[in-house]
């Protein structure tokens, strides 16, 4: 049985206390980067599949390690290549000859863990990519005639590089809605990268120790999920998403429904991570980036004024700013 | 805290908040109608304006009316309330807590609890402030300070908008009343029994009147309003003479109803009466009106009765000194009233009027050119209107009045005479004379 349950599995502060320790373990592991931290933790407690964009070198399979590490999760890392085959992530029916004879047996892939490191994910072919779709979604894999389920908690955490687009498949809309973050990882500070030179080429490797098991993260999710949105902070929501939509001049598509139910998880998250049980709307106003940046296709106008998906998300903000 | 206290806690700055929009929304609203007021003050200096002082309070309480309205549909509800709650740094804790207020639920219970706790501990933190912004109130302030000493400062244009006023009241009163024996003079008419001699003159007294009243609705100045009072008290007694003897042939004659009689000789006292009132309330110098009655002397020059209008109204004069008696003069009003076509004829005041009224036309009061008057050859300065001075005189009795062109009074006249000639009011042999006098003024 899992120690948190004897702990307080149903005590929403204990949870918050405990879910705030993996987040200081985590770190220990990762100098700087607390806003990736933060918002790949918001991801954790929501259940969602979170896509890493940046440079080369900053950190994002140490992240995805160390969180395994502190949630004592499986993981296992998938670098995705042009020639990587569909069956090389969710597994194959091999046959397998013994004393009864010959049988097919399917050979779990690589999807089969907790976490999934999907490194540079639009090297991969379309058909590649898409055979993460099920996955991430459903949480099972479909082999065959068969659907395997995934062990819980499932989550992919996806990293694209934004340059170098040479030979690489940029991945379709569907695709990315089905990713709940998009998180932009920045190039550290100067003192960031001189804590991040010092953990790393120095002699003693930071000690990173299990905080929190599946047990209780499900339980914290089965919490995050609970907490009450009042009917003004909904609203302010629901406006946000639809001003994505029609009168925007800068966006040609908007966000799906998908974005609003992600949009609630992310700011219920973000409310228990900051050990209040309602959500606020500050909560909402600071999950919108990450939740709507990918999911909203901008115009020409947008384009050729130079202006970014932040940006517009920052002007529908600012448009429905409260109080 | 319990969940009434919670419930009392959002209720009393639900009302704190109520009051100061009332107070935001008043002083807004107040800022206005002064503005409105100043406006309209400023108006007033500019063009005669008389209810600018009365349009600017009646802005002003407008403008309560207005804000108590906005500020009562507007009202803030308990969830608004608790939304401005949440501002002063609860993090939407009161406004999800009150949303959900009937909801059940290990979390849902814990929230509430932790919003009632956090309100408990920090209500200190919730600051309403019931007054509006210094400078919007100071704004106000400087606002109807401004108004009021528009309002106070007294100038000209006010002035002649009192004036202006006064005459409007007047007017109206004076139409209404002009109305009224209008109709009466109507019903009269109407009766049987009248010749049409007596109903031609109960028709032409009619359209005197109605002139009277359209005069009097063209009044636009005090000093305008004074002559055409003065030209209906004139009216007045003229009918009021004239009617007391048609009422007096009606009697013995027995032609018509007593009633009518009757109610003839009412009106004409009445009207005699509305006539001396008219000269005691009238402000122009009656007394000089009095002593100018030398026409009495032109009188004598008519060939007729109907000639010696400028002698009656000699007499009239006199009646005019004592005011209440204006009755006095109407022994010679009785046929004086009837120099219509004296336009000449009140060149009697300087001896020389022809005296060659039909006595049936009530054209009491002429214009005459001083050029012409003064020269005594009205048919060589006949066209040269420009050049002169016009100015009403009731037979020798002179005061400003309308001015009007030579031509239209000349016209005027010609055209009363031409109709007298076709209805044969003329003795015979004096068309052709007439005709010619007329036709020396085209």
């Amino acid at each position: 049985m899992s120690e948190w349950v004897n702990g307080g599995l149903q005590d929403p502060a204990y949870m918050a206390q405990r879910i705030a320790a993996c987040e200081k373990e985590i770190q220990k592991g990762i100098i700087g980067q607390r806003e990736i931290i933060r918002q790949v933790m918001l991801a954790m407690l929501t259940g969602g599949n979170v896509l890493l964009e940046g440079m080369p070198g900053l950190g994002k399979t140490r992240l995805v390690s160390t969180i395994s590490k502190v949630f004592d999760l499986s993981f296992k890392r998938i670098q995705f290549t042009p020639d990587l085959m569909p069956s090389d992530v969710t597994g194959t029916n091999i046959i397998i000859k013994n004393e009864q004879g010959s049988a097919f047996s399917f050979e779990r892939g690589p999807i089969f863990a907790n976490l999934i490191l999907a490194d540079e994910i639009n090297r991969a072919t379309p058909k590649t990519q898409s055979a993460l779709l099920e996955a991430m979604q459903e949480h099972t894999v479909t082999v065959g005639n068969d659907s395997h389920a995934l062990e819980e908690p499932f989550f992919v955490l996806a990293t694209q590089n934004p340059i170098e687009n040479e030979g690489t498949y940029p991945l379709p809309e569907a695709q990315l809605d089905r990713f709940m973050f998009k998180i932009l990882v920045r190039f550290p500070g100067r003192e960031e990268l001189k804590g991040i030179v010092a953990l790393t080429e120095g002699n003693q490797e930071p000690v990173i120790t299990k905080q929190m098991d599946r047990a209780g993260l499900m339980a914290a999710r089965a919490l995050v999920s609970q907490i009450p949105i009042a009917d003004a902070v909904m609203d302010y929501l629901l406006n946000i998403v639809m001003d994505t939509h029609a009168g925007n001049p800068y966006i040609r598509e908007g966000a799906s429904p998908r974005a609003a139910q992600a949009l609630i998880r992310a700011s219920r998250a973000k409310a228990f991570l900051e050990g209040r049980l309602n959500v606020s709307f500050q909560d909402v106003k600071e999950t919108a980036f990450p939740v709507l940046r990918h999911r909203i296709i901008l115009n020409f106008d947008a384009v050729s004024e130079g202006i970014s998906e932040d940006e517009v998300i920052e002007k529908i903000l600012e448009e429905n700013a409260k109080l | 805290m319990e969940q009434s206290e919670f419930l009392r806690a959002i209720q009393n700055c639900r009302r704190r908040l109520n009051l100061a929009g009332f107070f935001r929304k008043l002083v807004s609203a107040l800022g206005i109608g002064a503005v409105i007021g100043i406006l309209l003050e400023a108006v007033s200096f500019v063009v005669p304006f008389y209810y600018a002082g009365t349009y600017a309070v009646l802005a002003l309480f407008i403008a309560l009316l207005a804000a108590s309205a906005a500020a009562y549909l507007r009202r803030t509800g308990m969830e608004q309330t608790a939304l401005v709650m949440d501002s002063f740094g609860f993090d939407e804790r009161i406004v999800t807590a009150y949303g959900n207020l009937d909801k059940e639920g290990v979390l849902v219970e814990l929230q509430r609890a932790d919003a009632m706790e956090q309100l408990q501990t920090h209500q200190d933190k919730i600051q309403i402030t019931l007054l509006p912004p210094w400078k919007r109130t100071g704004a106000l302030v400087c606002l109807l300070v401004v108004l009021l000493v528009l309002v106070l400062v007294p100038s000209e244009m006010k002035d002649r908008a009192e004036e202006l006023h006064n005459v409007k009241e007047e007017v109206e009163e004076k139409a209404q009343e002009i109305e009224e024996i209008v109709e009466a003079l109507r019903q009269m008419e109407q009766q049987e029994g009248l010749t049409p001699e007596q109903q031609a003159l109960l028709q032409e007294m009619i359209e005197s009147l109605q002139f009277s009243q359209s005069e009097y609705q063209q009044a636009s100045s005090d000093q305008m309003m004074r002559a055409a009072a003065e030209k209906l008290d004139y009216r007045y007694e003229n009918m009021g003479s004239q009617l007391a003897e048609l009422a007096q042939s009606l009697q013995s004659g027995a032609t018509v109803s007593p009633v009518t009689a009757e109610s003839m000789q009412a009106l004409a006292e009445k009207m005699q009466g509305e006539g001396g009132s008219q000269l005691v309330k009238g402000k122009t110098g009656q007394s000089d009106n009095g002593h100018n009655g030398v026409g009495d002397a032109n009188g004598q020059g008519g060939k007729s009765d109907n000639n010696g209008n400028n002698g009656g109204n000699g007499q009239d004069g006199g009646g005019g000194k004592d005011g209440q008696s204006g009755q006095s003069g109407n022994s010679g009003n009785g046929e004086g009233q009837s120099g219509n076509n004296g336009g000449s004829g009140q060149d009697g005041s300087q001896g020389s009027g022809r005296g060659t009224g039909s006595g049936s036309t009530p054209h009491d009061y002429v214009s005459i050119p001083n050029d012409i008057a003064d020269s005594g050859n009205l048919t060589g300065n006949a066209v040269d209107h420009d050049a002169s001075e016009y100015f009403h005189a009731q037979n020798g009795l002179s005061w400003e009045g309308t001015h009007m062109s030579h031509e239209a009074v000349i016209g005027s006249y010609a055209q009363n005479a031409y109709e007298g000639i076709a209805a044969g009011k003329y003795p015979s042999g004096m068309e052709e004379i007439i005709k010619e006098y007329f036709s020396n003024f085209n």
